[in-house]
């Protein structure tokens, strides 16, 4: 029976019966991912590592409720995204600095700044580094359903029924998220994206 | 409005996944017809390899096996014995406490009426034996004559004169 599961649902059966090894494979895989998605809900590394460990404790925990019909990343990223939620709820009614959740981009930065006509262009590399620190702030000013549908989006193998799921909205409706996500970033990173080092149109 | 459709589908698998070589000699030929959407289309994959580019959060060399330890933690708590997640519960159930008490409150109180009840009725059952001991009443076989020698009392007085002279 198992040999016409998908993988993930193959191993999620053997953890359902207590083995080790099928749910050290799956954090393995999906480690990243979820870390990747919950740091930039959250924006602070160690917070970010705790709600990801929780996330998979929550799957080995609710392993028994888990039902093959449903696409193991789906549900996964649904707990990840909720207790990312819940966690972003928790620091909205108990707001503290984290030490952790610097932003890079706004330390040691003059009030004002003034172009520098004699200077030559950046380097490939900076420009590169520039950018992924503005396309992080963009990213992170985005709606949380906008930057989440997007980021999912770009994530392996979710189709948008999976990520409208995820969401818990229609298909449309998340196409449309990504639709107008995609345009904020496109209009707060067009001298970035149009400088031509990114660009590989056909 | 083929076009727009062909366009839109282009732009909604290209937000997914890179396109195929065939998808995108496909839309290189329609961008040779439609040069107007060239930059709108080369700002689009730009946007797209930026997306992909984006540098991951550090994953800790030991998260693996701290999610194991996490869940093998989670384990012991979901397979201990029924006894002990008695002791477990109160902290989920903040209302058992109180429940229990006013239980075991109600459960003494019941049994100490009853045991005061026993005792009283143990108390009354001393009491009377120890009387009836006192006072033993005489056998019925006294009251055997009992009407006969009552209705003696209501007959007229002997005539002791006559009884002399008859003797």
């Amino acid at each position: 029976m198992s040999a016409e599961l998908e993988p993930d649902a193959a191993l999620m059966l053997r953890v359902k019966q207590g083995e080790g090894t099928a749910f050290a494979a799956l954090v393995d895989k999906y480690k990243r991912p979820v870390l990747n998605l919950v740091y930039r809900m959250l924006h602070d590394p160690t917070e970010a590592e705790d709600v990801a460990q929780n996330v998979f404790v929550q799957v080995f925990r609710s392993a028994h409720r888990y039902e093959v019909s449903a696409k193991f990343s789906t549900w996964l990223f649904t707990i990840a995204r909720n207790l990312a939620l819940n966690e972003l709820r928790r620091r909205s009614r108990h707001p503290s600095e984290s030490m952790d959740a610097t932003r890079p981009e706004q330390d040691d930065q003059p009030l004002q700044q003034f172009e520098d006509k004699k200077a030559v262009p950046p380097p490939e590399n900076l420009l590169h580094g520039e950018l992924e620190q503005k396309i992080e702030q963009a990213l992170a000013d985005l709606p949380e359903n906008q930057r989440t549908a997007i980021l999912l989006c770009r994530q392996d193998e979710m189709s948008y029924e999976e990520i409208a799921k995820v969401l818990g909205c229609s298909v449309s409706a998340t196409k449309s998220l990504i639709h107008r996500g995609r345009e904020t970033l496109k209009h707060k990173l067009k001298p970035y994206l149009r400088s031509g080092v990114w660009s590989d149109a056909p | 409005m083929k076009d727009n459709l062909r366009c839109e589908r282009w732009r909604e698998l290209s937000w997914r996944r890179d396109l195929t070589p065939a998808e995108q000699a496909e839309l290189r030929a329609w961008l040779a017809g439609h040069p107007e959407a060239l930059a709108e289309w080369r700002t689009e994959a730009a946007l797209n390899r930026v997306l992909d580019q984006l540098p991951d959060a550090a994953v800790p060399s030991n998260f693996t096996a701290l999610a194991l330890e996490a869940a093998g933690r989670e384990a012991g708590v979901l397979s201990r014995p029924v006894r002990l997640r008695w002791l477990v519960w109160p902290g989920r159930l903040p209302w058992l406490p109180k429940a229990a008490f006013a239980a075991i409150f109600l459960g003494t109180s019941l049994l100490s009426y009853h045991e005061v009840l026993a005792f009283q009725r143990a108390q009354l059952i001393r009491s009377v034996v120890a009387i009836a001991d006192v006072v033993s009443l005489p056998s019925p076989q006294i009251l055997t004559n009992f009407d006969a020698i009552q209705v003696l009392d209501r007959t007229p007085p002997a005539d002791i004169e006559l009884l002399h002279l008859l003797k």
